[in-house]
């Protein structure tokens, strides 16, 4: 399918405040998406749209519809455990969960009932596609705690894909590492660029450059422009897009 | 004096004063803990805690206060139990599911005014009861009783450690497609430690308890065989020698203070270690 994830006339309120504003757009399948904007734009209110973690926040009103392969994922009959298998999440500073590196891994494939032999061949391949098998292989019962900041982002990702999801969300994901480990997150999402459907939101224009194939920029709640990124980054087309390119405003 | 002098003066005066309330607590532990060791040891003996209590035990004669280092043994933990398993689902069901309701606001309030009542009014409330339901001064009416004096305690302290996880980590859990009672288990075993402190707080509030089971445990020189029977505990025998007017008895008394504080010692110091290993994986 050409648009695995779609967006339509997309509402948000917190209370009184209406923080995204009519939102459509049809992001493309097997890239990556970069959403753009100055804090406080609602890129990461947008984000936690898409798999709906956004509702966890009491005050929040949601409207319009998040369509994923053709489903609306707000409609009352959809399983939101469904909805947050197929869409995964990497967060903005890694958070591992309270468990060794292993079942960190294993922990969602188990949930998903996916048999023991087959979620040790699971946690094997997704250590191995975050370049973390070689490094933890030796301590793979020792807490997740012990690992590095970036080596806990990478366990991260390898969590967030062992489950195998169809779309991958990044919220800011290099944000809180150092410049090496911000790199071999970066790497590691092109790699996974053609396999999934990456969305990731950055305040770092540099970044969405090196990583785009299709950028969003949003400004106050508003989706002001989005298209491919080499289009986008060379012709912008509005005046506020230019602006905030030319690092003039945001 | 300028104002920067004053502000460095007010500094230091504030730093010592922090340091003199630190000493001032440990003087009063220390003091405590003095008192009970210096007045108890003459009356400590292996008899005292290995036999229950011979007929004259209260006029001086021989045994010992088996009956209620076990009494209060079972008392606590059956309350603290209890207690928890009413007080960990409630406090569970309220970050999973009450979120900043009303409901949650209520419910917190309402453990919070079970905290403040004395325990006095619980052993007469839990008299009512079992006047109401036909019970016997037992173990079992001292457990339900106890059980109703550490529920606040255990709940609103479990409520505190649950406040205090990050909420990336349910973030983290759902966004791999869990159910929320799922995420109830992760955030189970990221407070576990806490859980073990807050159970550990009742327990001790609970072995400590005289008033709310003096009505409804009773008192006996034997050891309980069944929950139906009356059964002793440490706070009331350590309050029955202390009145009595023999002197041996009244040593015996301290003795037997100091015993129920080398117990809750050794708890806290076992919750520790327990603690420890369980907190290994934990996010901090």
């Amino acid at each position: 399918m050409q648009h695995p994830l779609s967006v339509k006339n997309l509402n948000v309120w917190y209370g009184a405040q209406h923080a995204l504003k009519d939102i459509n757009i049809d992001l493309p399948a097997r890239q990556i998406t970069a959403i753009i904007g100055p804090s406080g734009c609602g890129k990461s209110t947008f984000l936690k749209t898409l798999n709906r973690l956004l509702e966890l926040n009491e005050s929040v009103r949601i409207e319009g519809k998040v369509m994923v392969d053709g489903e609306n994922i707000y409609d009352p009959s959809v399983d939101v455990t469904d909805i947050r298998t197929r869409i995964g999440l990497l967060a903005q500073k890694p958070f591992p969960l309270p468990m060794s590196i292993y079942d960190n891994v294993a922990y969602g494939m188990r949930i998903h009932g996916i048999k023991n032999g087959s979620v040790e061949n699971g946690v094997q391949e997704a250590l191995t596609s975050v370049g973390l098998w070689e490094e933890v292989s030796g301590r793979l019962k020792a807490p997740a705690t012990g690992l590095s900041g970036g080596q806990q982002q990478r366990l991260c990702l390898a969590r967030a894909i062992a489950v195998k999801p169809a779309v991958l969300l990044c919220d800011e994901s290099t944000a809180s590492l150092d410049p090496i480990s911000a790199q071999g997150i970066e790497s590691l999402l092109m790699d996974l660029r053609g396999q999934y459907t990456l969305v990731i939101v950055t305040h770092n224009i540099a970044q969405a450059r090196r990583l785009a194939d299709y950028v969003m920029f949003m400004w106050l709640g508003e989706l002001v422009e989005h298209g491919p990124a080499q289009t986008f980054f060379n012709e912008p087309q509005l005046p506020l897009t230019q602006a905030y390119l030319a690092r003039k405003i945001g | 004096m300028n104002r920067e002098k004053r502000r460095k003066l007010l500094d230091k005066t504030m730093a010592w004063f922090m340091r003199l309330s630190m000493a001032g607590s440990a003087v009063i532990l220390a003091l405590i803990l003095g008192i009970i060791i210096w007045r108890g040891l003459p009356g400590l003996s292996l008899e005292l805690i290995t036999k229950p209590p011979e007929g004259s035990f209260y006029l001086g004669g021989g045994g010992g206060v088996l009956n209620a280092i076990l009494g209060s043994l079972y008392l606590a933990l059956g309350g603290t139990l209890l207690a928890a398993l009413l007080a960990v689902p409630v406090v569970l069901f309220i970050h999973t599911y009450a979120g900043k309701s009303r409901l949650a606001t209520w419910l917190r309030l309402t453990l919070d005014v079970m905290w403040g009542i004395p325990s006095i009014v619980y052993g007469a409330f839990g008299f009512s009861l079992m006047i109401l339901v036909g019970l016997r001064a037992s173990l079992l009416a001292g457990i339900i009783t106890l059980a109703f004096v550490v529920l606040p305690i255990l709940a609103r302290t479990f409520d505190e450690v649950l406040m205090l996880v990050p909420k990336e980590l349910r973030e983290s859990t759902l966004s791999l497609g869990t159910t929320r009672f799922e995420m109830l288990g992760m955030l189970l075993r990221q407070t576990l430690p806490g859980l073990v402190t807050a159970l550990l707080l009742a327990f001790g509030r609970a072995i400590g308890d005289g008033a709310s089971v003096l009505f409804t445990a009773g008192y006996t020189d034997r050891i309980p065989e069944s929950l139906f029977e009356p059964v002793a505990s440490l706070p009331l025998a350590i309050f029955f020698q202390l009145s009595a007017p023999f002197k041996e008895v009244q040593a015996r008394a301290y003795a037997s203070a100091l015993i129920l504080t080398v117990m809750i010692l050794g708890i806290s110091l076992l919750a520790q270690v327990i603690s420890r290993r369980l907190g290994r994986n934990v996010i901090r």
